[in-house]
């Protein structure tokens, strides 16, 4: 992370893969997270919470899709519609069956998980962008589905109001309360990634990204490692939808279109693609992007023009900016934001003393 | 960061009120959440502007009894994120009430407004059943629901055919199939039982950019007495062609309030859509007093009136959005006094009675357990390239209405 | 039965309309291997571009038609100039994402400069239908879609040519299959990408000026694109025959799920249907109907 790995020699492969390169590791990683759940959310008031919470959601659905995509090489276009999975599987469980959230979560990302099997499974078959286009098949048929079976969707609105979480007696209601409730599940999230790729499975996957055929051939089973890796960013996924239903207080399909499902590739491939660090830095800045652009645009917009006209004009400017922002980003670094970061640090590795 | 630049902010802002009357009172601020550039973009930039110009003209004539009162627009790109960001920022600067925007993001608001204790409006979107002030304390359709639209399609339709000695037989209703397009289907079964005609769906799936088959059936199969559309974004247009093709003649489609504005008959053509029908939940045209106050206050200032208010249909509805918003901070001034909270304006909306605003308005009347205010629409048509009136504000099937809201 | 024709013919109308906005997306995939997600958001700013000519300009029909085919190849030739030429040989990801913030771009650049309310494209082509009696089987034809079919006929056969024929579409097919054996070879890679966005903007134009007259010209126009997907993915990704075909058949198979299957289920069935069918079209044959067979070897 921000340490510098300024002579750093590794000499077993157990070095390499370890969590914490240098011990300095260890003590920026507990000062972020003392920052995180310590002093920001002391500090911040309910703006910057809700404007956290929204990016800390974004954070675990963005580690999810790089799971698969990132990490294993399979584009998928479905995963709003497993958000919307795990979204309804809580709300039913929750208002149905009354359980408590803890058991909402999981089961939430369990159902997704198993329906992500099932639309990835066309993996064995096809790949590339063709099976990009058969999950979004499924990201339709989920849609319907959800729309038209009301037995799921609970009634033709489509929407389930859910009550607010709680844990043991403490009720999760303020975005405060709210921000420590998603902050853990995302830390959760973040940590369970980073052990992936250090076990078997998660080397699976990179091999299978980087040549399916020759990982075929020294022997890792493609077909059940495809579908793992469709089960965990699934189950992800689902987790992301149900932490969504339970800060909004409501289950509903419509915000999990394909529109989202797009908006998170974007995420991950403007944070960097295979890497965790990349899929926080891509969440976190697209979720940013509109707020802030609304803010530079309204403040140099307001000098020039009256007000009525501003309206119509920044908003139009914003959507322009932010795609000629998400041209400018791919053509200056293709790689995403993490390489953008590494290229930082590689500065500093030696700095101030560079050769 | 966003302290320099919520400074700059306030700094054009304290710019552009130098130019305006010193306040004496105090200022309440109204949230105004916008799509201008999503998929609704269509709507928006028509609506919004006359919510500020009908808040720019309360200003203007001495505020809501000397308090200015203050539109915080921000947009939402119909995106629910947004909508709960932009949210949580109004409410940092104080809003009394809000307008929201769009179905889905009313829904992801509503649990957040009841715990806040602030007011919103959904005029003609949201969910049904919010008309029951019991239930959804915090949320007010203040136009006609889904269900009102329904039952006054029904009842407009079934005196036409009766003023011209025919009987009903067979009613297609065509609707855009989302959770919104679906919500009047269980009003149109009762009635069809209740009536005795044969009722028959047809669904448009998004984007609704293309529905022949759907109207071949209607036209070539089916063919009903009346058509009922229910349909968003580009589709309506699409429906206008399309019954005009199969020779479906229009005078015998309903449209309901959001496939009815100029925009849709315009994307048609006027001559095409001669004929056709639609519900609106405020007036159209610029025939209102209050229309014309407003291009009067742009002519005093020199100024051109907006070009938005070509665009009646939406900017009129903004005008009526606005108008319950301030009707409502009026009530409540007046029984609580100017250091006004978000709950004092509920109960300000749960006053409003005899606003028409000189016709625009329908005779709303909120009530605390009818939040919709009556569920009111006028049917217009087109005429000879504009919208022309056809009845004045009705209601229908009030009993039908009740049962719904009980059951659900 | 007559129905049943009625919505078969139907939708090979229909199909052809759908026919035309894929070919724009196969061209830019043959050419250059990139999912184009600005598709339906090109035909939709083609449109803004054709009805302010003739509304606001009231430029003649002919001359707008040659002025938006031309404007419409130049921006192509600019898209490809500016974001595109500095990715190549970059990972196709990173071209599908630059299409996405491009799509942005546009969708903000429309309403900006031609306001956001629905504009109409009048064409001089008469609405009204006409009757066909096909081996006793009448069904209604409107002139529109035998303009689209026209066109996209048209499109087939010139890029058909284009593309088995001559050196320039050989070229841009070699340059689709490798882009740095291509490069050995001293094939010039960034002309051939200029140019197949060229002819992307070239059937954008002539997409957007057909459905603008269906749907009138907003923002919406640009949801066309959406109905590209399993259209390209039946015929297969990179055919232009394909396309056609694909377009037809998600015509046919849309009316028909629409006439059908909806009155049993409730719910408008033809989003997906094509979908399933496209899922099964990619288990039986993964490359489309009319795609490339990509043979591996390591």
């Amino acid at each position: 992370m921000i340490h510098r790995e300024c002579g750093v020699l590794k000499t077993s492969y157990a070095a390499d893969m370890a969590l914490y390169p240098v011990p300095l590791a260890r003590w920026t990683v507990g000062a972020i997270a003392a920052a995180a759940f310590g002093v920001f959310p002391l500090l911040a008031g309910d703006y910057l919470l809700s404007i956290a919470n929204l990016a800390a959601i974004a954070v675990v659905g963005a580690i999810g899709l790089n799971i698969l995509t990132g990490y294993t090489g399979q584009i998928s276009l479905g995963h709003g519609a497993f958000m919307s999975v795990g979204a309804y599987t809580a709300a039913i469980l929750a208002t149905r069956a009354g359980l408590p959230v803890w058991v909402c979560l999981p089961a939430g990302g369990a159902m997704a998980a198993l329906v992500g099997m099932i639309v990835g499974s066309p993996s064995l078959r096809i790949k590339g962008l063709y099976l990009a286009i058969a999950t979004l098949a499924g990201q339709f048929v989920i849609e319907w589905t959800i729309n038209h079976v009301t037995w799921i969707s609970g009634g033709v609105q489509a929407s389930i109001y859910v009550p607010r979480p709680a844990l043991g007696g403490l009720l999760i209601q303020s975005q405060r309360e709210m921000y420590y409730f998603i902050m853990t599940v995302a830390a959760l999230g973040v940590v369970a990634a980073l052990n992936l790729f250090r076990t078997r499975a998660g080397r699976a996957f990179i091999a299978i990204r980087d040549h399916d055929v020759a990982a075929e051939i020294i022997g890792i089973h493609i077909f059940r490692y495809k579908l793992l890796a469709f089960a965990i960013s699934s189950f992800y996924a689902g987790v992301t939808g149900v932490l969504y239903t339970y800060y909004l207080g409501i289950a509903n399909y419509e915000q999990f279109t394909i529109v989202t499902s797009i908006d998170f590739l974007a995420m991950i491939i403007i944070g960097g693609l295979g890497s965790i660090l990349g899929s926080i830095f891509g969440a976190v800045f697209l979720t940013l992007l509109p707020i802030v652009l609304r803010y530079v645009v309204e403040g140099i917009g307001g000098l020039f023009f009256t007000i009525p006209d501003v309206l119509n004009l920044i908003t139009n400017v914003q959507l322009i900016l932010f795609g000629a922002l998400i041209v400018f980003f791919l053509v200056v670094e293709p790689e995403g934001l993490n390489k953008l970061w590494r290229n930082i640090k590689d500065y500093f590795r030696v700095w101030p003393f560079a050769y | 960061m966003t302290r320099s630049l919520a400074l700059t902010l306030a700094a054009v802002l304290a710019l552009a009120a130098a130019a305006s009357p010193v306040w004496a009172g105090h200022e309440i601020a109204v949230g105004l959440q916008c799509d201008r550039v999503g998929p609704t973009n269509t709507i928006g930039p028509f609506l919004c502007p006359g919510a500020h110009d009908y808040v720019k003209l309360v200003n203007k004539k001495g505020g809501v009894d000397g308090h200015r009162v203050r539109v915080i627009e921000i947009d939402i790109k119909y995106q629910v994120p947004l909508a709960v960001e932009s949210y949580e920022k109004m409410k940092q600067e104080g809003i009394v009430s809000l307008m929201l925007y769009g179905t889905p993001q009313t829904y992801a608001l509503t649990p957040k407004l009841t715990e806040d204790r602030i007011p919103g409006t959904a005029p003609g979107f949201g969910r049904a059943d919010a008309t029951d002030g019991t239930k959804y304390p915090y949320v007010f359709p203040v136009a006609a629901s889904y269900w009102s639209q329904a039952t006054a399609a029904v009842k407009f339709l079934l005196d036409e055919s009766k003023k011209q000695g025919k009987k009903v037989g067979k009613v297609a209703f065509l609707f855009y199939d989302n959770p919104a397009g679906r919500e009047p289907l269980p009003i149109l079964e009762t009635l069809a039982r209740r009536e005795g005609f044969e009722l028959r769906t047809f669904a448009v799936p998004p984007p609704g950019i293309e529905m022949s088959a759907q109207v071949l059936d209607i036209g070539g199969r089916f063919r009903p007495d009346w058509v009922i559309t229910h349909l968003f974004g580009r589709s309506p247009s699409v429906s206008i062609k399309e019954l005009k093709r199969v020779g479906y003649p229009l005078d015998r489609v309903v449209s309901f309030v959001w496939g009815a504005a100029e925009s849709d008959v315009e994307a048609a053509g006027w001559a095409t859509a001669e004929g056709y029908l639609g519900l609106q939940y405020a007036g159209v045209g610029q025939d209102f007093p209050v229309i014309q106050e407003i291009v009067k206050m742009y002519r005093d200032e020199g100024q051109a009136p907006p070009k938005e208010m070509a665009h009646s249909v939406y900017y009129n509805r903004g005008v009526l959005w606005a108008a319950v918003h301030v009707e409502a901070i009026r009530n409540a001034i007046k029984k609580f006094g100017p250091q006004i909270k978000g709950e004092h304006v509920k109960q300000g909306f749960e006053m409003i009675k005899g606003v028409t605003l000189g016709g625009l308005v329908p005779p709303l009347e909120i009530t605390p357990n009818d939040h919709e205010g009556g569920g009111w629409v006028q049917v217009w048509q087109v005429k000879g390239g504009k919208w022309t009136r056809v009845t004045d504000w009705f209601k229908a099937y009030p009993d039908i209405l009740q049962e719904a809201l009980k059951k659900s | 039965m007559d129905f049943f024709a009625l919505l078969v013919v139907n939708g090979l109308l229909v199909g052809t309309l759908y026919s035309l906005i894929a070919l724009g997306f196969v061209l830019i995939y043959k050419a250059t291997d990139a999912i184009n997600f600005a598709q339906g958001e090109l035909v939709m700013i083609a449109g803004f571009f054709v009805a302010a000519l003739i509304q606001l300009y009231r430029v003649p029909l002919a001359a707008t038609v040659a002025i938006a085919v031309l404007a419409m190849m130049l921006l192509g030739f600019g898209i490809e100039r500016v974001m595109l030429r500095p990715l190549i040989g970059r990972p196709v990801i990173a071209v599908i994402m630059a299409t996405i913030g491009l799509a942005a771009i546009l969708k903000g650049t429309g309403p900006l400069v031609w306001g956001a309310e629905t504009k109409n494209l009048p064409l001089p082509i008469p609405e009204a239908p006409f009757l066909v009696n096909v081996l006793d089987v009448v069904v209604l034809v409107s002139p529109i879609q035998l303009v689209a079919a026209g066109v996209s006929l048209a499109f087939l056969a010139v890029f058909g040519y284009i593309f088995l024929r001559s050196r320039m579409g050989i070229a841009m097919r070699a340059v689709a299959d490798s882009q740095q054996v291509a490069m050995a070879m001293g094939i010039n890679v960034e002309r051939y990408f200029a140019l197949a966005w060229a002819m992307a903007g070239i059937v954008s134009a002539l997409g957007g000026i057909i459905w603008g007259n269906l749907l009138g010209v907003d923002v919406h126009l640009a949801l066309v694109g959406l109905k590209v997907f399993p259209v390209v993915i039946l015929g297969g990704l990179d055919s232009i025959p394909g396309a056609v075909v694909g377009g037809l058949i998600v015509g046919v198979v849309e009316g028909v799920a629409a006439g059908y299957i909806d009155p049993y289920v409730g719910g408008g069935t033809k989003d997906f249907v094509p979908y399933l069918l496209m899922i099964l079209a990619l288990m039986v044959r993964p490359y489309g109907i009319f795609g490339k067979e990509i043979i591996e070897r390591v």
